[in-house]
């Protein structure tokens, strides 16, 4: 079942590479295309058949591998890495579909986004910690390639700095893999969230931190952001929607399922600082966002902001703050894809993203007024406008963090502010005013006639959209897949949520249907209601 | 028969829910126009399909409203998003207020859409514009009925997002861009501190139904510093929505944008960031810090913006002030726990502002002129504009019994016992309103024609009609406000106060009319009456004080992060990259190829590596 996510993308990259003659665009398109609507149709069916109340991971494969090394093929799907699924074949579909037909090298092009995808798939999969590992690192050389051959005039430094970085990443995510398994006495990398829990805290902090620099870099995390900027202004656009889109979330996975979800002790002695590193991260991508005046530039300085939000939620470990960095992973996804799939569209018209020469974008006969509408959509959903998934998922962050983490909590409203400056920024100069590619002059520029956008070129931007409307306005749809494996992945932090709650304890449901209906809630609220002090004995 | 009526009359109020999403299904359906699709039928349809879309809104609140009237409040749940201790619900309270305002909404809108038809004809994006009418009316009436404080949260960020909108619809021009700028960040800065008082609350209390949180509220001692920051973060969405010191700037540069938005909203837009304050109001209460602010901010907007409203030269932005000047009133009102005063100020003062909003319309279609030193002698050339104004300049200030006396009444009678100089206040934005609706009205209808005024006939009938139409309303406010037992009975009119009222009122007239007006000069020759002009003019340049202080701040922090990114981030990574280039490069001249040299760092290697691993052994 599972191993068919990883397969059919392999599958379709063999039938490129074998095919004979010389390969068309069109059909290259084609024959990918048709290869990852087979996977997100086979992931739309596991959705169907995948069991809501099931903790752990389902529809489990498991194939004995390299025995003596404890790697098996071992795979599984739970309701972390379905969403992220569902966006890694989507916004796949969308890379191919908005690959430009005049493109060079198609056949080695296509075949290296497949390998991507399939890569991804098989990281989220992967039901062992060196199998994830192999994924991993898998991804890394066909985006590489993808930048440094299909990129802007830059490409050789950005896609070698992405190299470096990201192969550095590994080299920790790695090392603390092995420390993990080899400290705690197991032959088996098999994932099992027991697997630290007779390490002393030293060795699980030490673990913890290594991970977290390693995953902190793919996020990426101040103050090992410094490659996505060059990256996404290097890459072309299917690749930054993917970048963006899927690659980053393997970070935000990889924090989630192997730091909170393995080393829990750790975590909760190093949660404070995590929230506080999530401010930092948030604030400064912000600002930093606020000064571009590159377009592209300015998306990626905000995804290194919303990134830090899930490593807020993270820290927070309460189910509803997980469940948010579940949201807050598909909320970024959808709405940086659409985000960067329109400023592509607007370079490709204009020729320019420098935002001191762009302006009056959005005149309705020269000018680009489908994407300026667009672009308003995913600006104010980035910044967090009710309607759209931007905001229930901020809220859910906000709200899951608030009690754990006050302070750090509001410091990332504030960030949330930010988003609002600087995307307004980007609209008002890009879009607003009188149409001119050039600098402000006296005389307006009359003879400018943008290219219409076709129809063709709309859907993409249209489906990223209404999935942003649709899960802004039905969350639950969003909801239902992760709420088991949120209370099972919160489970051991009951003790530290409850310790660590401000104020007063949320006061408990008052009628019985409400009781019902909040009882999946491990966080069995207080009966004795105010708490005295902030420490107060586990409640089993 | 009677059952069957009730039945009828329930399902009106069943459906309540409808009422908001009226406006949004005209705003969807005029989405094929918006966009371009469909030209060859030209933007009318859009036009007329939003206008039957309010009517019918008007409709059926009309009927619920008699539902509820004989039947008493009710709510309306549904259950919207659980997750563990997360419970999101969108509430209505369909009770007689929430209902008779959203029919204030509805009404102004429908009024506000026909009178568009007229000023608006011309314009190439009609469409756009309805559908974000009907959004904007959809968001205010959500807001009215909302009966939780999340939805009542979304709904106000739908609004700013349809300010935005709407104060940008014009967007080529280059006051407009800055206009929505300004409009949508700093409703955002009010916005964000709110939310931060949502989230919190929603933490603490496990609920955002208002009603729940006002059970809460009874039961909880929050410690005070924790409660007065919650009151002050609750009250910072109102602030911006409502245009107060010291987010006010947004409503005069958001005049920019056409005016049957303006219509809406220097009445009804920011009545719903007060209604949102008013309904918060029992949790702010639990800080007098919070109330104190209220006042202070209430207090210094009122009086500032009145003193502003008499220096500007744009006929749209003397009266945006004035709407500003209001709202603070209304801020003292709920600061000072008197919500039944907020509450008729601000339905008397919508329904006043809005009429005189549509004379401005008018005079500004008829003569493409909103420069008060450019208009003059148009009196008798627009007899229903100039009735009109009059009618609302009259609703507006407390010297007839009409909309507004009865609301400054009040609040100066309630406020004289406990703060009689708060009372003051009221009397003294009365005078200062009366002052400079007298003085517009002497420099638009009055004097000589000037050029841009010589040709100026009335208005076609789509703009007068909805005129003539507020103008017989706002006449009847009084009597609407009897039916409704609103008035207050003979022996509980205070007539020191009431007189007082009056006699504030009259003297602004009389000083309106007086004071000298010159057309060629606006600014004075006396150099310290040119600076105190100067400085209300250019709103006691609260502008240049954010470019020095907010603006700046942020965007040195933002230069400075991005220097920190290029040069020390980014440097230190190219720094290691280089130092490793130029350690290979160094490195390589090493290789010479002697084989003692080898020999000699083989030696010292292995000689250092024993003495570092037998170190403890010394």
């Amino acid at each position: 079942m599972l191993s068919t996510l990883i397969l059919i993308p392999l599958v379709g990259a063999l039938v490129l590479c074998l095919w004979p003659g010389k390969l068309e665009s069109k059909t290259a398109k084609l024959i990918s295309g048709a290869a990852l609507a087979f996977t997100l149709g086979w992931v739309g069916l596991l959705a169907t058949q995948f069991e809501l109340a099931t903790p752990g991971f389902q529809f489990e494969e498991l194939l004995p591998w390299v025995e003596p090394l404890g790697l098996s093929y071992r795979l599984g799907l739970d309701g972390l890495s379905l969403p992220l699924l569902v966006v890694n074949s989507l916004l796949g579909l969308v890379a191919i579909y908005i690959t430009d037909p005049k493109l060079h090298r198609v056949r080695l092009y296509y075949v290296l986004l497949l390998v991507i995808n399939s890569a991804v798939a098989g990281a989220f999969l992967a039901a062992n910690l060196l199998l994830f590992f192999i994924f991993y690192e898998l991804e890394l050389i066909p985006l590489y390639l993808l930048i440094a051959i299909w990129g802007g005039a830059r490409r050789g430094y950005a896609a070698t700095k992405f190299l470096i970085y990201t192969a550095l990443s590994g080299v920790l995510i790695l090392g603390a893999f092995l420390g993990l398994v080899w400290l705690s006495g197991n032959t088996s990398f098999d994932y099992d969230s027991g697997l630290a829990a007779a390490l002393p805290l030293a060795q699980q902090v030490t673990l913890l931190v290594a991970l977290l620099v390693g995953f902190g870099i793919k996020v990426p995390l101040f103050p090992f952001h410094t490659w996505l900027p060059d990256a996404h202004v290097e890459a072309s656009t299917p690749v930054s929607v993917l970048l963006a889109g899927v690659l980053l979330k393997l970070g935000t996975y990889g924090v989630v399922r192997f730091g909170l979800g393995l080393l829990p002790d750790a975590w909760m002695a190093l949660a404070p600082w995590m929230a506080t590193w999530a401010v930092v991260s948030v604030l400064y991508g912000s600002l930093a966002a606020i000064a571009q005046t590159d377009m592209k530039k300015m998306v990626a300085y905000s995804s290194i902001g919303h990134m830090g939000y899930v490593l807020l939620a993270a820290a927070a470990s309460t189910p509803l703050s997980i469940v948010a960095t579940v949201f807050q992973m598909i909320s970024h996804g959808l709405i940086s894809a659409l985000l960067f799939l329109l400023v592509g569209v607007v370079y490709k018209a204009t020729g320019t993203r420098d935002l001191t020469v762009l302006r009056g974008l959005l005149n309705p006969e020269r000018g680009l007024p489908f994407v300026g509408s667009m672009m308003i959509l995913g600006v104010m959903a980035s910044a967090g406008i009710p309607g759209m998934v931007g905001f229930i998922s901020e809220f859910l962050v906000f709200r899951g963090s608030f009690l754990i983490f006050p302070v750090q909590t509001l410091l990332c409203m504030v960030g949330s502010g930010l988003t609002a400056v600087y995307f307004l920024l980007l609209v008002n100069r890009a879009f607003f005013g009188r149409l001119a590619i050039a600098p402000p002059t006296s005389t307006p520029q009359i003879d400018l006639v943008l290219p219409q956008v076709s129809w063709r070129d709309r859907v993409p931007a249209l489906g990223l959209a209404a999935l942003i409307v649709a899960f802004g306005l039905q969350p639950n749809w969003l909801a239902r897949w992760s709420e088991h494996i949120t209370l099972v992945l919160h489970e051991p932090y009951q003790g530290f949520v409850q310790a660590r709650t401000q104020f007063a304890p949320a006061r408990p449901p008052a009628t019985l249907a409400d009781a019902l209906a909040a009882d999946t809630a491990l966080i069995a609220p207080t009966l004795t209601l105010p708490l005295p002090t902030a420490s107060v004995p586990v409640d089993p | 028969m009677l059952s069957e009526s009730v039945g009828i009359t329930q399902f009106f109020v069943e459906t309540s829910w409808l009422l908001p999403v009226y406006g949004l299904i005209g705003a969807l359906l005029s989405l094929p126009w918006s966009t371009g699709l469909v030209r060859r039928t030209g933007p009318r349809p859009a036009v007329y399909l939003n206008i039957a879309m309010t009517l019918l809104a008007f409709g059926h609140g009309l009927l619920a409203f008699r539902g509820i009237w004989n039947q008493g409040p009710q709510e309306l749940l549904f259950s919207w998003f659980d997750f563990a201790d997360l419970h999101l619900t969108l509430a209505l309270d369909i009770s007689v207020l929430n209902l008779g305002v959203l029919e204030l909404i509805a009404g102004l809108s429908l009024l506000a859409q026909v009178f568009a038809l007229g000023y608006l004809e011309k314009d190439w994006a009609l469409a756009r514009f309805y559908g974000l009418m009907g959004f904007f009316e959809a968001a205010m009436s959500g807001l009215v009925l909302s009966g939780s404080l999340f939805v009542s949260y979304s709904l106000l960020e739908m609004l700013t997002l349809s300010t935005y909108l709407l104060v940008g619809f014009w967007y080529a021009q280059p006051l407009v861009v800055t206009a929505a700028r300004d409009a949508f960040l700093t409703k955002r800065i009010g916005d964000v501190l709110l939310l931060m008082g949502v989230v919190a609350l929603a933490s603490l209390a496990g609920s955002l139904s208002f009603n729940n949180l006002y059970e809460w509220v009874k039961v909880e001692g929050l410690s005070p510093a924790m409660a007065t920051l919650l009151g002050l973060a609750l009250i910072a969405g109102p602030i911006g929505k409502c245009a107060q010191f010291p987010l006010h700037l947004w409503l005069d540069e958001a005049m920019e944008g056409p005016n049957p938005a303006s219509i809406l909203r220097n009445s009804v837009v920011v009545t719903c960031g007060a209604y949102v304050l008013i309904r918060l109001q029992p949790i702010v209460v639990l800080s007098p810090v919070a109330l104190g602010t209220l006042i202070v901010i209430g207090t210094v907007t009122a009086i500032g913006a009145s003193l502003v409203a008499l220096a500007q030269v744009d006929l749209k932005r003397t009266f945006s002030y004035s709407t500003s000047a209001y709202l603070g009133l209304v801020f003292i009102a709920v600061g000072t726990e008197w919500p039944g005063v907020a509450f008729t100020l601000l339905l008397t003062h919508a329904v006043a502002k809005a009429l005189i909003f549509m004379a401005v319309g008018s005079i500004i279609t008829t003569t493409n002129c909103q420069n008060l030193t450019e208009l003059g002698g148009l009196g008798g050339k627009m007899p229903a504009t100039t009735l009109a104004y009059v009618t609302g300049a009259l609703g507006m200030v407390g010297v007839l019994p009409l909309g507004c006396f009865w609301g400054l009444r009040m609040g100066a009678d309630f406020l004289s016992g406990d703060y009689p100089v708060l009372a003051g206040v009221f009397f003294v934005v009365n005078g200062l309103t009366a002052l400079n609706l007298t003085r517009v009205f002497r420099l638009v209808f009055l004097g000589n024609s000037q050029p841009k005024t010589r040709r100026a006939p009335e208005v076609p009938w789509p703009m007068a009609v909805p005129m003539v139409t507020l103008t017989v309303v706002t006449l009847l406010v009084p009597l609407i406000m009897a039916k409704l037992t609103l008035l207050p009975p003979w022996e509980y009119i205070n007539p020191p106060v009431t007189a007082l009222m009056l006699v504030s009122g009259w003297v602004g007239v009389a000083a309106g009319s007086r004071v000298s007006l010159s057309k060629s000069l606006a600014r004075s020759l006396n150099r310290p009456l040119r600076i105190a002009q100067d400085l209300l003019a250019y709103d006691f340049y609260t502008e240049r004080l954010y470019d020095k202080t907010v603006v700046a701040a942020v965007s040195s922090l933002a230069r400075l992060s991005n220097w920190f990114d290029q040069y020390v981030v980014d440097g230190l990574v190219n720094g290691v990259g280089l130092a490793s280039l130029f350690g290979g490069e160094g490195l390589k001249y090493s290789a010479s190829g002697q084989s003692q040299l080898y020999l000699l760092t083989i030696i010292t290697g292995v000689g250092l590596l024993g003495i570092f691993m037998t170190w403890t052994l010394w």
